[in-house]
């Protein structure tokens, strides 16, 4: 791992070079997703590859950006949840940086914690713009089935929420962690951006 | 090679008379007024407002597409709405068993007509303003120029992936890779198709941090510009109005 | 005095045993042309990061030695500074586009942004560079619409632009169709005849000899020669070290035929011809 804090601004070029790249392949990921009739989003991969590479900032940078850009090209909508991927990336960063990828079972714990706190930071944000709900047909069934039933909605969107995030962020996890384990090592230095240089 | 952009090219007194951080400063207070006051015919009005000023624009055609994608979320929402809202008391009418009630059609009302200024409101800014005039813009007011490449380059970018990825899809299907089937057999498709992408622009992103670095990226100089910036009349004065609009909407929010 | 001065240049990339670069000196004068050679991972792309910088201040890694560029000692300036001293090009073209830029005027631009130059100047310098590299004609086209020929021209335009003194090649046409690959030989040969120092690591070999002043040969890390490239040429050991010598040397080697006064081979049709005319 890097012997620089992972908070350091001093963004390295190969770090910001890795920003456009990680919003690609979140594309491609949303893309393929759909090619494919997944039940998933898959649309986060990029944003949580760049953090287990780059750092929380970069991660963070990453999917606020990628919502933002995805607002401007296609849909307004998303950018409502730039918070929400900057967390993302922000939270994978910082565990990444912690040594939570160590083997698959604490990659489980990752993919749970990211889903948790994607429904928790959407939540309010669903009720704030839209009264509660995701626009996901399961998530909202299960979303009326608990108004319904006279549970609070703040709980009914959280859980609406958290039906649709956990599944998504926890798969997107384990896919960005198979495909991290396969970069070879030289390559992942150059995005930790090491300042020190060994004298010979 | 396509730009990603939904910019349309008009003559229009949006387009050349309105500078990109004044469009801006629209989108900020045009949404956020729907929900600090939130009166259904008070957003019906801002709403309108937004699809003039597209229409002055010369895009409103244009907009229909971007409010088609939000379809299902205003579906879902005048449903979800109509029948569960926990302040539902007034009946407005039934289809069958399924009841509809007042409060909760009014509500999802306001609602959709939020999201239908968001997504109007945001059209002025992208259907009419050319990125890189609002990026350079943004750099001008102090963005760094870092951020600023990063949501040129995405623009380009995302096109091409979009071609690797096609002609990786057609590889992978000529070798007789199943991508129809059952759930299991759908995602075995996913990391054969999505990996060598993934892989290919790892790569190029090192050698174009190469490339960026042999370019004074990196220097800590302060950026000037090929393209000289366009110059707008009155900007302040518009502005100045919105600033009010929006000071002027809380006030009157706290006082009724 | 030497416009690069390499001494006893050491390096090893971060997280790796063995040296990328070991123990390598050699001086080059103002307006020479050189040639690098050798086998793949033989260290002449680390050897070309090395001169622009970019090793060991963008790879990070281990570093000894020395290295002058221009008067700059790399290790203690940036790659940003060093960027307008010496140019670096490399194979991928298609990864040298910033990406940012829509037009093949505003991608030459990019670097004179970066450095703060006034917008009179960049266009001054932008129009010049298009001129020396033949591509005035694609200046509104989008960089990603050309071919990878064009497109490596418009790099090389990119970085000279930057006005450096010294501009580093490395394997610049090894992406690129026959066509292409001609179009770059042809302006690298014209930025040569202005005066321009040049560094070309490359595998067409006759290439090579018929525009380098002098080779340097490389192999596993080590400086194995710098010569005139009638001397690298004629080595005996050079197939031993991963590089079949011209076809020309090849011909000259199986009919006998020196250089008049010494023991090496020509290694261009003109030097050939030369030996041949004189022999008849």
């Amino acid at each position: 791992m890097s012997n620089r804090s992972m908070w350091s601004l001093k963004l390295s070029t190969a770090a910001i070079a890795l920003i456009p790249a990680a919003i690609g392949i979140n594309y491609l990921g949303k893309l393929v997703a759909g090619l494919l009739k997944l039940p998933l989003w898959l649309d986060s991969i990029g944003t949580v590859l760049s953090a287990m590479l780059a750092g929380p900032i970069i991660g963070a940078l990453s999917g606020i950006i990628n919502n933002i850009i995805y607002g401007v090209t296609a849909d307004p909508i998303s950018t409502v949840y730039a918070i929400t991927s900057g967390v993302i990336g922000l939270i994978v960063g910082v565990m990444a940086y912690k040594g939570w990828l160590k083997n698959f079972k604490t990659v489980i714990v990752v993919g749970l914690v990211v889903g948790l706190a994607a429904a928790v930071i959407s939540t309010p944000l669903n009720l704030i713009f839209w009264g509660g709900q995701t626009g996901n047909v399961w998530g909202d069934a299960f979303y009326a089935f608990l108004v319904s039933n006279d549970v609070p909605v703040w709980l009914a969107s959280f859980g609406d929420s958290v039906i649709v995030d956990v599944p998504d962020k926890l798969a997107t996890v384990i896919v960005s962690y198979l495909i991290f384990k396969g970069l070879p090592n030289n390559f992942i230095s150059i995005f930790q951006g090491q300042d020190k240089i060994e004298e010979l | 090679m396509s730009t990603m952009t939904l910019y349309a090219d008009r003559d229009s007194v949006i387009h050349n008379h309105v500078s990109p951080l004044t469009k801006v400063l629209y989108v900020v207070v045009s949404i956020a007024i729907t929900y600090i006051y939130p009166d259904l015919l008070f957003v019906l009005l801002v709403t309108i407002f937004s699809g003039m000023i597209l229409t002055l624009g010369k895009v409103f055609r244009r907009i229909l597409p971007i409010l088609a994608i939000s379809i299902i979320l205003i579906i879902s929402i005048v449903i979800v709405q109509g029948f569960f809202n926990p302040e539902n008391q007034t009946e407005l009418f039934s289809i069958g068993f399924l009841t509809f009630y007042k409060e909760g059609i009014s509500y999802a009302a306001l609602l959709t007509l939020r999201v239908f200024n968001m997504i109007m409101a945001f059209g002025v800014l992208i259907l009419t303003t050319k990125h890189d005039e609002l990026v350079e813009a943004f750099i001008r007011k102090g963005l760094s120029p870092k951020i600023g490449y990063v949501l040129l380059s995405v623009l380009q970018l995302i096109p091409q992936m979009r071609a690797t990825m096609g002609k990786i899809a057609d590889a992978q299907a000529s070798r007789g890779m199943e991508t129809k089937g059952n759930l299991s057999v759908r995602m075995k498709a996913f990391f054969p198709l999505i990996g060598p992408v993934v892989l290919n622009s790892l790569n190029s992103t090192r050698e174009r941090a190469i490339a960026l670095e042999v370019r004074g990226f990196n220097t800590g100089i302060k950026k000037t510009f090929l393209n000289a910036a366009k110059e707008y009349h009155h900007q302040g004065f518009i502005q100045l109005i919105l600033w009010l609009v929006l000071l002027g909407t809380i006030v009157w929010r706290i006082l009724i | 005095m030497s416009i690069i001065q390499v001494e006893g240049l050491k390096y090893k990339y971060p997280n790796t045993d063995k040296l990328a670069l070991n123990d390598v000196s050699f001086e080059v004068k103002e307006g020479e042309f050189i040639g690098l050679v050798g086998r793949n991972k033989a260290g002449k792309s680390t050897l070309c990061f090395a001169l622009a910088g970019l090793v060991p201040h963008f790879f990070s890694g281990g570093y000894g030695g020395k290295v002058i560029v221009n008067g700059l000692e790399v290790r203690h300036h940036e790659v940003g500074e060093i960027s307008t001293h010496v140019g670096l090009v490399f194979e991928n073209p298609f990864s040298q586009m910033t990406g940012s830029k829509t037009n093949v005027f505003e991608e030459i631009a990019f670097g004179l942004e970066n450095i703060g130059l006034e917008r009179k100047q960049i266009i001054e310098r932008v129009n010049t560079s298009l001129e020396l590299l033949d591509i005035t004609a694609l200046k509104d086209k989008n960089p990603f619409d050309l071919s990878g020929g064009q497109m490596q021209r418009v790099a090389i335009a990119s970085v000279i632009a930057m006005r450096p003194k010294i501009l580093i090649l490395d394997e610049p046409t090894s992406q690129l169709d026959p066509q292409g690959s001609e179009e770059v030989f042809r302006v690298v040969e014209n930025l040569s005849k202005e005066g321009m120092t040049i560094i070309m690591a490359e595998h067409k070999i006759d290439k090579v000899a018929h525009y380098a002043d002098r080779i340097l040969l490389m192999d596993d890390a080590k400086m194995i020669d710098f010569d005139v490239p009638e001397k690298v040429f004629s080595r005996d050991d050079l197939q031993e070290h991963g590089i079949e010598p011209p076809v020309v040397t090849r011909i000259a080697k199986a009919l006998g035929i020196r250089k008049q006064g010494s023991d090496d081979y020509p290694v261009t049709i003109k030097g050939f011809t030369q030996e041949i005319g004189d022999k008849l």
